[in-house]
């Protein structure tokens, strides 16, 4: 652009003047930094069991609908949420299982969907990465299976689809696994299998951070006018989840939960 | 309304507003304005506490967030470069806009190329900051802002008041008559509900159909490139997802080193601005997509007076903030004043600070002492900034440029100051004064032993409180005589 690489000189010599003990190498700029402190919490505390029982009640809180379901309801369970919510026409990215597609409906698949295409549906349902059970948090990485932005912000429901092995405590354990510096849980539990056949694999690469990453914490709101919480301004009013449980809970203690990464 | 009268619009630009204790006056007088600021704050102010007070590593996360904020800084011309490395990498066109004119010139140009006759938007301080908006008006590009307050304002056309609630000052029955008029509606109840959803009802077709959205950023990760939206309305990922080009517009010390430095932000942010464990919707991108969101990507890096700050050592950590206004929504003068007595779009003790930082001085002097430096902004800052502290910096440097100028030699008070100096300088001189004092004021001491009123300048006192009277001992006087007795 026009002027701007002078300007990018200037700015970045004015900082160089204002900052004279600026790390003088990247090694140190590493040491600079891996010297921060993190006394924070950084692992959670809970069994799987509380974990999840606090996920969804941080999402109730929320307004949002939480069912929980073994593994093998799942399509059932899916089938039921849709007939209840009383609409017909739904979106789903392309990489959700088959069976989350219940008979009965209308269902446009997301190869390339403009935008009116999604705003005509009336919902989507999607999978998840990761649900962060402290804040009741849904985090996105938009997959194949959990779909484009638009199309978990278009439609006025969002039906998500989340695996118990997905949900972690705090919010640091959610970025060791974005990192892939650790595994997600599953493989140690054994459940890794059942999560991919049935459930839709959210097809994130280990070691490389996301390019794209929505976390949703209950759905839209604006508390504008007269700090008066109002549910859905523009995001989709509804937010629906259901919790399966993909491993078997009660066995699992604190050491097989995410810990975090160092 | 008053909202809708021109000549009450309360002004922003700190080079034109009034002094904070005159621009404060109308406030004041304004007893439906102090009641929707007042209740606005109780209600985040106690949803901040409740949800700090469940966080038993509150602090830890404090000292966290600030440190990283402090690394940032150091090294930020390396961590720039890597952000731009990246997000070019990543399909981004970075720019970097010295001061505001620069940067509204490269979003005209880009929105030129682009053949763009509007433009939606999601709330940014740093946009209000450059005053975008009449520039592209002026333009002949009509900027659509999305967010419910600015909507709000922006129709009302009001000033914000704040920085995450900017419309904070409005009543449900002001936006209520506000919508009716500009959207036409006739028949538009005032319960927050009808009026939100009338907000949705417009604001859907601009989504669908302006293909430009400028936006501002809450973290740029120089690890990754990325760019982090915090919001809450779903309207930011509307504009970041739907149109075909986005603009993003960014103070230089947004950056942070690594996408993990998020875990402790999004812990602390949300839960200082809105008294949330996290605000409803965060999103973060990096370049383009393919297949998903705008084809074109710009950032714009702004400066404006920000390398100004980073040199100097103890106003540097000015530079941390995160714009989560729990300054705001704890400072009792805010609380009575409003934002609109700052005269800037950074209101309150932040806004104290950074405003006449970013003006070097030349404007916005009286922000300093916008301030009882009680220091309850100290304690909620998230990133530790010691608002007080730069205060007492900025009052100094403010003084020690009055004092150059010549006029000020004979104005009252530094020659009151000057007297001062010379009296307390000097063990004789300064008893002299006390026994001129005593004499001097046993006129106006009352029996209580109080002065109630006084004349002249000395009533500039005692028209709001009782001073009280000298005692007719003073300590060294009696401290002799007691020796003196004790022999």
């Amino acid at each position: 652009m026009n002027g701007g690489a002078s300007s990018r000189e200037q700015i970045l010599e004015r900082i160089q003047r204002a900052t004279p003990g600026a790390a003088a190498s990247a090694a140190a700029l590493a040491e600079d930094y891996g010297a921060l402190p993190r006394a924070y919490v950084r692992a959670g505390r809970l069994d799987a069991d509380a974990c999840v029982e606090l996920m969804v009640h941080r999402l109730r809180e929320y307004d949002a609908e939480v069912v929980e379901c073994a593994a093998e309801e799942l399509p059932g369970t899916i089938a039921a949420q849709l007939a209840a919510s009383g609409r017909r026409s739904f979106v789903a990215p392309p990489g959700v299982p088959a069976e989350w597609l219940a008979a009965g409906f209308d269902w446009r698949i997301d190869h390339g969907l403009t935008a009116a295409e999604i705003e005509a549906a009336e919902g989507v349902v999607t999978a998840a990465f990761c649900g962060v059970a402290d804040s009741g948090t849904i985090v996105l990485h938009h997959s194949a299976s959990e779909g484009r932005r638009v199309l978990t912000l278009l439609p006025d429901w969002h039906l998500c689809i989340l695996r118990a092995s997905q949900v972690v405590e705090t919010l640091p354990e959610y970025f060791g696994r974005a990192a892939g510096n650790q595994g997600s849980g599953d493989e140690k539990a054994g459940t890794r299998d059942l999560g991919t056949e049935g459930l839709g694999n959210c097809g994130h690469e280990t070691g490389r951070l996301p390019r794209l990453v929505t976390w949703i914490s209950g759905p839209s709101a604006t508390a504008d006018i007269e700090m008066t919480r109002i549910k859905g301004v523009h995001g989709p009013r509804f937010l629906h989840v259901i919790v399966v449980k993909d491993r078997k809970l009660g066995t699992q203690g604190p050491a097989t939960q995410g810990l975090s990464v160092q | 309304m008053a909202v809708s009268a021109a000549a009450d619009r309360p002004i922003l630009d700190p080079a034109r507003a009034r002094p904070f204790p005159e621009a404060a006056l109308p406030v004041l007088r304004d007893p439906q304005l102090r009641k929707n600021v007042a209740h606005a704050i109780d209600v985040i102010q106690g949803k901040r506490a409740r949800l700090v007070a469940e966080k038993a590593d509150w602090q830890a996360l404090r000292a966290s967030a600030s440190r990283i904020k402090d690394v940032a800084l150091q090294n930020l011309g390396a961590y720039l470069e890597e952000f731009e490395a990246r997000c070019t990498a990543a399909g981004g066109v970075v720019h970097w806009a010295a001061d505001a004119s620069e940067a509204r010139r490269i979003i005209l140009d880009v929105l030129r190329a682009e053949k763009a006759t509007e433009v939606i938007k999601i709330k940014t301080m740093t946009s209000a900051e450059i005053e975008l908006n009449p520039f592209l008006e002026a333009a002949g590009i009509r900027a659509h802002e999305t967010d419910l307050a600015e909507i709000i304002l922006q129709l009302g056309e009001g000033e914000p008041s704040h920085i995450v609630v900017p419309a904070l000052h409005v009543n449900r029955s002001q936006v209520r008559e506000i919508f009716a008029r500009r959207m036409g509606i006739e028949d538009l109840p005032d319960d927050p509900e009808a009026l939100t959803a009338a907000a949705r009802r417009v604001l859907r077709a601009k989504f669908l159909s302006v293909p430009t959205a400028i936006s501002g950023a809450n973290f740029l990760i120089a690890e990754t490139g990325s760019v982090v939206v915090v919001e809450s309305e779903g309207n930011g990922r509307m504009c970041l997802t739907l149109p075909r080009t986005l603009i993003t517009l960014a103070g230089i010390e947004k950056v942070l080193p690594r996408f993990r430095d998020l875990e402790v932000m999004l812990q602390v942010l949300a839960r200082s601005a809105t008294g949330e464990r996290m605000n409803p919707y965060t999103s973060l991108w990096t370049g383009v997509t393919a297949g998903d969101g705008p084809e074109r990507f710009h950032v714009v890096l702004l400066d404006n007076g920000r390398s100004g700050i980073l040199a100097r050592e103890r106003e540097r950590q000015t530079l941390r903030c995160i714009r989560c206004a729990a300054c705001m929504n704890a400072c009792p003068v805010y609380r009575q004043t409003g934002g609109h007595a700052y005269g800037s779009v950074y209101p309150g003790p932040i806004g104290a600070i950074l405003t006449p930082q970013l003006q070097g001085l030349r404007h916005a002097q009286s922000l300093p002492y916008a301030s009882s430096l009680c220091g309850a902004c100290y304690e909620v800052c998230p990133v530790k900034i010691n608002i007080p502290e730069v205060l007492i910096d900025l009052r100094a440097q403010v003084t020690d440029q009055e004092r150059q100028r010549a006029r000020r030699f004979f104005d009252p008070l530094y020659l009151g100051l000057r007297v001062a100096h010379l009296v307390f300088a000097r063990a004789w001189l300064f008893h002299a004064a006390q026994c001129l004092g005593r004499v001097g004021l046993r006129p106006f001491t009352r029996k209580d032993g109080w002065i109630h009123a006084l004349p002249g300048v000395g009533a500039k006192w005692t028209e709001t409180r009782d001073l009280r009277g000298l005692p007719q001992q003073t300590f060294h006087a009696w401290w002799a005589e007691r020796a003196k007795g004790a022999k």
